[in-house]
């Protein structure tokens, strides 16, 4: 990783790996993603060996340690890579949209959209299960980063910064109608309790199958507008002269996070550090170049959501912790050890 | 806070109106002299009506009050999946109860119902909060969170005048619980038990083992094998455990888990019972996996259902080979 990363060579010059070590590093990303996957399948809360885990992967045994594999690890792991890809490149997107590294899809309102939704859902209308309120999340979140980019829309086009605002307000006003909600009705509260603390244990994959043609074409868009992003990042004017279209880009980007940001939250709830931390590192190994940042953060992000899941099983046996609650430990001093070691990677 | 001073205002207007005697319906209890009793609670010593008539309840007294006959003039609001569980005619006294309120009472509403007793069962910070007021407005009994369910029914019974009812409950739980100790003593002597459970709060993908509630009654008066928590440490109902560790119920002989009173698991435990985790567990494919229904644990009333429902379960075990 070292050898990869972004060298900074003196004031205002860096040097950009090259397109061979940037593979490499992808390749080394891929493998250690996949170790990562085989990790979050083998631990758990309880000790299985892993001879019966992988008995429980290759056949269809109904031993008792097997069906909990299939039934509990297996989906939990396919969760994490689906919330962990859709975070990271939800997060790589809006920095580049915004050209503000401390930007995450947050900001643009899609937690608070979900989080007010769910409320609505559980407090109001009685919903009681996860598959029940993850369409109000994902509606949440579409909705209210609709509402969003309207509002951050002026005569003169939308503006990332404008666009911002309105996300932080937005999200003001229904983080205060929520807290309202929830003082309430305490069935609300509770709820909201365990879903604000995000998640992926217990959720079945009849959760991520409906969004997952969501994400896919989020997934899509992501990469078309890669090319566009990486010429608005010298300049509205100058992009514009690179015959970019600056309107169609800056829909296209936001449809696409918010899919992302949305479809995750609906999945797992609000999960902080993922979509703000991995593309940083992404920047730091493949220099500014987007396509490189989405790849790599398609790679890392459910890295570090696996890596964090895993500890959260282990640390308080028998109990969890969510991983919402370690991504925030584990990525804020990761963050910090990272931005004080290079300088903070600009846009 | 900011509603003491018209909170006084109208005590202090409310006791002048008492004492004018407006109420021509009350003219003959003022003319009796009131006859006392001494009531010691977590609250002191506090002097109570003889033959309370205007009873109301705070908290956790509502149900066990009911319970035992009682029929309050003002209530605190019962959670919906308690209230469901109560026989009907309890749910009718509870509704035709003046509802004074939820995390928060409105007091002036509780004073203009004039009752002659308030009993009290909130957290200790609760109540410190708005003792002072209560006691202006009656005789105020309260009872901290962790006193002991029997305890608590005889200490209700004793305050709210209703030792009949109690007397009657108690004879009928020393004989359910002697009925199901004799029918089924062989059966359960060397089985192991564990009581799992999933709550409106448990966190997605979480379950519980149940060593308080229903489940310390079959323990302890019972005696089941059941596990609980080391001495000093928490419950172990405390510590939410993912799915995963159903796997380690396969020690057990025979799983309880909460089902409603048509016999069906309750609506969050239905996501357990349809895991095939759940239905590879050796209890449950055995058919040892009893759903028991548990109404209540905080008077005799629901602990005598839930008693009926643990004796028709325990009758479909398979004796053990």
């Amino acid at each position: 990783m070292t050898v990869l990363a972004v060298r900074q060579d003196g004031p205002g010059t860096t040097t950009v790996p090259g397109p061979r070590r940037r593979l490499l590093g992808l390749v080394i990303a891929l493998v250690v993603l996949v170790v990562l996957l085989v990790l979050s399948v083998m631990i758990g809360s309880t000790s299985i060996p892993p001879s019966v885990v992988w008995d429980a992967l290759v056949h269809s045994s109904t031993g008792i340690d097997q069906v909990a594999v299939q039934d509990y690890r297996l989906p939990r792991t396919i969760v994490g890579l689906v919330v962990g890809v859709a975070l990271g490149l939800s997060g790589a997107l809006i920095q580049a949209l915004t050209r503000n590294p401390l930007a995450d899809p947050g900001i643009l309102g899609v937690h608070a959209g979900a989080s007010f939704a769910v409320t609505v859902a559980v407090g109001l209308l009685g919903v009681s299960d996860v598959q029940g309120y993850m369409w109000f999340a994902f509606a949440g979140a579409l909705v209210v980063t609709l509402m969003v980019l309207a509002l951050g829309s002026t005569r003169q086009g939308s503006s990332p910064v404008v666009m911002v605002l309105a996300g932080v307000c937005v999200g003001a006003v229904l983080g205060g109608a929520r807290e309202a909600l929830q003082l309430t009705d305490p069935d609300a509260f509770d709820a909201m309790r365990s879903w604000n603390a995000g998640s992926i244990g217990g959720r079945p994959l009849e959760v991520v199958w409906p969004i997952l043609p969501f994400l896919a074409v989020a997934l899509v868009l992501a990469f078309v507008v890669a090319g566009p992003l990486n010429a608005m990042a010298l300049g509205d004017e100058l992009a514009v002269s690179h015959g970019v279209s600056l309107a169609r880009t800056r829909v296209l980007a936001i449809i696409a996070l918010t899919l992302l940001a949305g479809g995750a939250t609906a999945i797992a709830g609000p999960i902080a550090f993922v979509g703000l931390m991995v593309p940083h590192v992404a920047r730091w190994i493949a220099g500014p170049h987007q396509r490189w940042i989405f790849a790599y953060s398609v790679l890392l992000a459910p890295g570090l959501l696996l890596v964090s899941d895993i500890l959260g099983r282990v640390v308080l046996r028998p109990g969890e912790i969510p991983v919402g609650v370690v991504t925030a430990f584990v990525g804020a001093p990761v963050l910090i050890a990272l931005v004080r070691r290079k300088k903070a990677s600009g846009l | 806070m900011t509603r003491t001073p018209l909170i006084a205002a109208f005590l202090g207007a409310a006791l002048v109106l008492t004492a004018c005697g407006g109420d021509g319906g009350d003219d003959t209890a003022e003319a009796a002299a009131p006859t006392t009793r001494s009531v010691t609670a977590d609250n002191g010593t506090v002097q109570v009506p003889a033959a309370p008539q205007r009873v109301a309840t705070i908290g956790n007294t509502t149900q066990p009050y009911i319970d035992l006959g009682g029929k309050p003039v003002a209530v605190t609001q019962v959670v919906e999946s308690t209230l469901t569980k109560l026989p009907a005619d309890q749910q009718a006294t509870y509704k035709a109860a003046t509802n004074v309120g939820d995390q928060e009472i409105d007091l002036e509403k509780l004073a203009g119902l004039k009752p002659d007793l308030i009993l009290v069962q909130i957290d200790d910070a609760g109540f410190k909060a708005i003792e002072k007021q209560l006691t202006s407005i009656a005789p105020t009994v309260s009872w901290s969170l962790d006193t002991e369910w029997k305890e608590f029914a005889d200490a209700i019974s004793e305050a709210g005048n209703t030792s009949a009812a109690l007397s009657q409950q108690k004879t009928q739980f020393a004989e359910k619980v002697a009925k199901i100790k004799e029918t089924y003593g062989a059966v359960i002597k060397d089985t192991t038990f564990v009581d799992i459970a999933r709550a409106e709060w448990s966190d997605p993908g979480t379950f519980y083992i149940a060593d308080i509630g229903c489940s310390e009654i079959a323990r302890d008066d019972i005696g089941l094998n059941l596990p609980e928590a080391a001495a000093g440490q928490d419950p172990l109902a405390y510590a939410n455990l993912p799915y995963e560790q159903l796997t380690s119920l396969s020690k057990y002989d025979v799983i309880t888990y909460p089902v409603t009173a048509a016999g069906q698991p309750t609506v969050p435990f239905a996501e357990v019972a349809n895991l095939n985790t759940w239905k590879a567990l050796p209890a449950v494919t055995s058919g040892r996996a009893l759903g028991v229904f548990c109404p209540g644990n905080n008077s005799y009333g629901p602990v005598l259902q839930y008693l009926d429902s643990l004796d028709k379960a325990l009758a479909t075990l398979p004796a053990k080979e």
